[in-house]
């Protein structure tokens, strides 16, 4: 057990950072009067609240006493967060179908327990499931292949 | 910025493509229409309306892609970089116009990035009041709006929206400075303007027909030409003294620069066969509107709109010093 | 009697063999959809309008509000199963709901929702057929002062979501608040904190936040040390609610009901509320608050109550004045004008089948709805068994899909990437979800609405306290502050001595 609390400590300064940020941004635009007020009140005075409240939450965990805050899902992060992202980035490019694949195959890599050859079927079936009932069924607007495979295009 | 970057890079891309991809028997797949706009809202309706309808004479599905976001200019603009083959297409309205002054660093320019198809139709707007609002009569109206200038409150659905246009021309031409309460939408402002919170607002016909029929809201005039089939007995603003006053949310149909004259000219085709089918007149008609006739569903007259409407909206937006970013 | 002939007409639509086809693949088709994770009401109605479109108006209809109650009901599970709620309401659902999944009382947890759901139903639709025009009235007394007051309440009642540091479940509050006032300003048409992207100029998305700051976050936690741990998939308990179940969530659901019901009505964030205030409430209520967070089964009833309540009287200012009071209502005035149909206070009398029509087939949908569930729980529950590292890959497909397809946005994927790594980021450091939500939904809206009373009120503050509607509501919140602040306090000083947790 730590003498600190280092998560509130962290949460504390997390929020102080976001507060600072805010305000920060938020200087940058009018803040006009009570009687109209500018686009920069309501989110500096938010700002200045969240920033107190950091103070304060950093403050307590000197009297708290600590808790682990354990380990990080650092692998996870990388590709489940890449998953969307990169969904994102293709599925205009690429299409519907060969986007999502990727993006689901992406997404099975954060974890450790499935197989390569698993992971693909599961895109496979994934894919294919996706594209029948969203694609087909329910006519989403959805480009299956993009313009950046030129054989398939359209 | 990122997104430039990349619209540069898809627009080098689709010229590429364009040149290479239109072919005889025009269109031989599915066409995407953007409507830039969420679904289910007036301008969508239009777009599907009329894309049901041009597909039948086109003989391939038009489907239909809400890109809504940021007054429309998110979904123009992908257009505006989409492959020039004459498959994708952009339904839009009055804010083609002035997103041009309205918004000082579009990813494209409106004049360049587009070419024609035709207007599909123009709704007009009325003038109205909560209905216990003391004027009878637009000369009246204007009187006491002169009188109380500073105690009258009139609402609009945001910065650059047709009812802020409209507020903004009426403004100047009371000459009076009234308070103006912005909302997110027409559908909140109305119902504010139900509960006799907020004193007037300009909003399309189509919003408001069943409101002054019911007699919950008070109408003093149609800011249309001539007066509409829907109420005979309500005054245009040139009658009621506002001459200049005109505005109507005019829909045209768009297709990204460099797409070959013979796809828009039988798109245009399409629209005008459309426009003329007895269902969607009569469903225009239900929405306070009538579509637009065959001369202007044409790629010259849509062009012509857009310079005059650019033109027009201008000096308002600027005189007002109201922009959208 | 007016009301039994027009019941009696709305039924007789309704029970068309026709419109009850559509009802039961409207409420079929919005479960299984509001059922992938990541996908909620308002993304399915979204997805499915144009399927609509060559009906007759008030099949149309009737389905579409099919969709709309299946969604919420798909939502539900999902947000109990995998906490990954669809849309706000539901997000009060995933505290305790997922909590008792984790516990193995998934099936209670379902069940519990889909009973508490279809009583409000019920209750609310004959509200509905009864009170439609004099609630309207009520709701249009709402000014920019009245919301900003019901606003207040609402954020006051967010710190009983906490069940940690009430500061730390203010500084989330806070924070939701100036996330959801990123976006263009409305009165000036400035950018607020957008980074220069055009594409978050309407604000960030209520779903990629919900999305990542829920679900993804829980995904990643359960990532930690890759040994599929958590309950899920090994022990699933009982499927069916125990007697003293079943007793433990009358009341809950009574006065969710009630609370869901009276908030529905009002445009806006009046249905968000509910679901929060009935949690709050019930909190506040309970002879074991320290079990909320924990898997309450007061925390599911209520909250699912008022939700679904809420969204059967948020079709009261749709019906009666043609205003849609949230976003998948304004979908459905789409609906109708594309149909020729314009909505607006004359729809009941000039259209009584189609006005009654829809009334009827909201308790029919409603009923098709248990009846299809109830058998289905077992089904859901099994989804448990699906091995983790197999289910997620699943889940993040449908997630993208689902956040894509509001918008054909593709920065709405990349704020789901940033909104995971935040809420994991907070729930490493005990930080809860919920009270960001609620902050995101009501910061907008809080400050319009402060903004407009100040003006409209010629910048003086004292709006507030002399319109009655106004002045009732902020007595109220400070009676909520004084009644969640002094036991807490009390609790504090408890603490300090026994030293426990």
């Amino acid at each position: 057990m730590d003498r600190i609390n280092k998560a509130d400590f962290t949460a504390g300064l997390l929020f102080i950072l976001f507060g600072l940020c805010f305000g920060a941004s938020a200087l940058g635009l009018e803040m006009g009067t009570t009687l109209r007020m500018g686009p920069g009140y309501f989110p500096m005075v938010l700002a200045v609240v969240l920033t107190g409240l950091g103070l304060a939450i950093s403050a307590t965990a000197f009297r708290t006493g600590g808790e682990a805050v354990g380990t990080y899902a650092w692998r996870g992060m990388v590709f489940i967060l890449g998953a969307p992202v990169f969904f994102g980035l293709t599925v205009r490019g690429l299409g519907f179908v060969p986007s999502l694949f990727l993006t689901t195959l992406i997404a099975a890599l954060a974890g450790l327990k499935l197989k390569p050859l698993y992971a693909v079927g599961l895109a496979v079936a994934v894919t294919l499931f996706c594209t029948l009932v969203f694609s087909v069924a329910l006519g989403l607007p959805f480009r299956r292949f993009g313009p950046w495979l030129p054989i398939m295009g359209g | 910025m990122a997104l430039s970057l990349k619209i540069a890079a898809l627009a080098a891309a689709a010229a590429f493509a364009a040149s290479t991809a239109f072919a005889e028997g025009y269109p031989d797949r599915s066409i995407t229409m953007v409507v830039p706009f969420s679904a289910g809202g007036p301008t969508d309706t239009v777009g599907r309306l009329i894309a049901e309808k041009m597909s039948a004479d086109l003989g391939q599905q038009i489907i239909v892609e809400n890109v809504g976001g940021a007054g429309g200019t998110l979904g123009a603009g992908q257009v505006a970089a989409a492959e020039a083959d004459g498959y994708t297409i952009l339904l839009h309205h009055i804010g083609m116009a002035t997103s041009a002054t309205l918004y000082r660093s579009l990813a494209y320019k409106p004049l360049e990035a587009f070419e024609y198809v035709g207007l599909v139709t123009e709704v007009p707007m009325t003038l109205v009041a909560r209905k216990d609002f003391e004027p009878t009569d637009m000369a009246s109206m204007v009187a006491y709006v002169k009188e109380n200038a500073d105690t009258i409150t009139m609402a609009n659905a945001g910065i650059g929206a047709a009812s802020h246009l409209c507020g903004m021309l009426f403004m100047q031409a009371v000459e009076a400075p009234i308070v103006t309460v912005p909302y997110k939408g027409t559908g909140p402002a109305m119902t504010e303007l139900l509960g006799g919170q907020i004193d007037i607002m300009c909003d399309q016909s189509t919003n408001t027909a069943e409101q002054i029929k019911g007699g919950t809201i008070k109408a003093y005039a149609v800011t249309s030409p001539a007066r509409l089939d829907i109420f005979p007995d309500l005054p245009t603003v040139a009658e009621a003294g506002l001459p200049g006053m005109e505005v109507s949310i005019w829909h045209g149909i768009y297709t990204p620069k460099g797409t070959p004259a013979e796809a828009n000219d039988r798109l245009s085709a399409a629209l005008q066969k459309a426009l003329a089918d007895p269902e969607i007149v009569a469903k225009f008609a239900e929405l306070g509107t009538a579509p637009s006739a065959a001369a202007d569903a044409t790629p010259a007259a849509l062009k012509a709109k857009l310079e005059a409407e650019i033109a027009r909206w201008k000096p308002v937006i600027e005189t007002a010093g109201v922009y959208a970013d | 009697m007016d009301l039994l002939s027009n019941l009696g007409l709305g039924f007789a639509t309704a029970a068309s063999p026709e419109n009850l086809l559509f009802c039961l693949i409207g409420v079929i088709l919005g479960t299984l959809i509001g059922v992938l994770p990541g996908i909620g009401a308002t993304a399915t109605i979204a997805m499915l309008l144009p399927i609509t479109f060559q009906l007759e108006p008030v099949s149309s209809l009737i389905m579409l509000a099919g969709i709309y109650y299946g969604a919420q009901y798909g939502g539900s599970t999902t947000a109990i199963l995998i906490n990954m709620p669809g849309e706000s309401s539901s997000a009060v659902t995933a505290i305790d709901g997922y909590q008792m999944a984790r516990k193995g009382k998934a099936g209670t947890a379902l069940a519990v929702a889909a009973l508490g759901s279809f009583f409000a139903g019920t209750v609310a639709t004959l509200l509905v057929a009864i009170f439609a025009p004099p609630l309207t009235v009520i709701a249009l007394k709402f000014g920019a002062a009245e919301y900003f007051s019901l606003m207040l309440l609402g954020l006051v009642s967010a710190i009983a979501l906490a069940h940690g540091s009430i500061l730390k479940a203010l500084a989330m509050v806070v924070l939701g608040l100036l996330l959801g006032v990123v976006g263009t300003d409305i009165y000036t048409g400035t950018q607020r904190f957008t980074f220069g992207i055009t594409a978050y100029a309407d604000g960030l998305s209520f779903v990629a936040l919900a999305v990542g700051v829920f679900g993804i976050a829980e995904i990643l936690r359960n990532l930690e040390g890759e040994q599929d741990r958590t309950v899920l998939g090994t022990k699933l308990g009982a499927l069916w609610p125990s007697r003293a179940d079943l007793k433990a969530m009358i009341a809950p659901m009574l006065r969710g009901t009630a609370l869901g019901s009276a908030l529905g009505i009002l445009p806006g964030g009046g249905a968000v509320l509910a679901a929060f205030a009935s949690y709050t409430v019930e909190k506040r209520l309970s002879k074991t608050p320290e079990a909320f967070g924990k898997g309450a089964i007061a925390g599911v009833a209520g909250p699912e109550s008022a939700n679904n309540a809420g969204a059967q009287t948020s079709f009261i200012p749709l019906l009666t004045l043609g205003i849609p009071a949230n976003p998948v209502m304004a979908l459905m005035v789409g609906a109708m004008i594309i149909q020729g149909i314009v909505p607006g206070p004359n729809v009941a009398t000039d259209q009584p089948a189609l006005f009654w029509g829809i009334i009827a087939s909201m308790w029919i949908g409603n009923l098709m709805l248990i009846v299809l569930n109830l058998p289905l729980i077992g089904l859901w529950v099994k989804l448990l068994k699906v091995p983790y590292h197999v289910l997620f890959p699943i889940i993040m497909a449908f997630c993208s899909i689902g956040v894509y397809s509001v918008n054909s946005n593709v920065y709405d994927l990349y704020a789901v990437a940033a909104f995971g790594l935040l809420g994991y980021v907070l729930l490493k450091l005990r930080c809860e979800p919920a009270p960001l939500l609620l902050g995101f939904v009501l910061g907008p809206l809080l400050e319009e609405n402060l903004r407009r009373a100040m003006i409209l009120g010629r910048g003086d503050p004292s709006v507030f306290l002399t319109r009655p509607i106004s002045a009732g509501l902020l007595v109220l919140t400070l009676l909520v502050l004084v009644v969640v602040l002094l036991p807490s306090v009390n609790k504090k000083r408890a603490e300090v001595f026994s030293e426990s947790d």
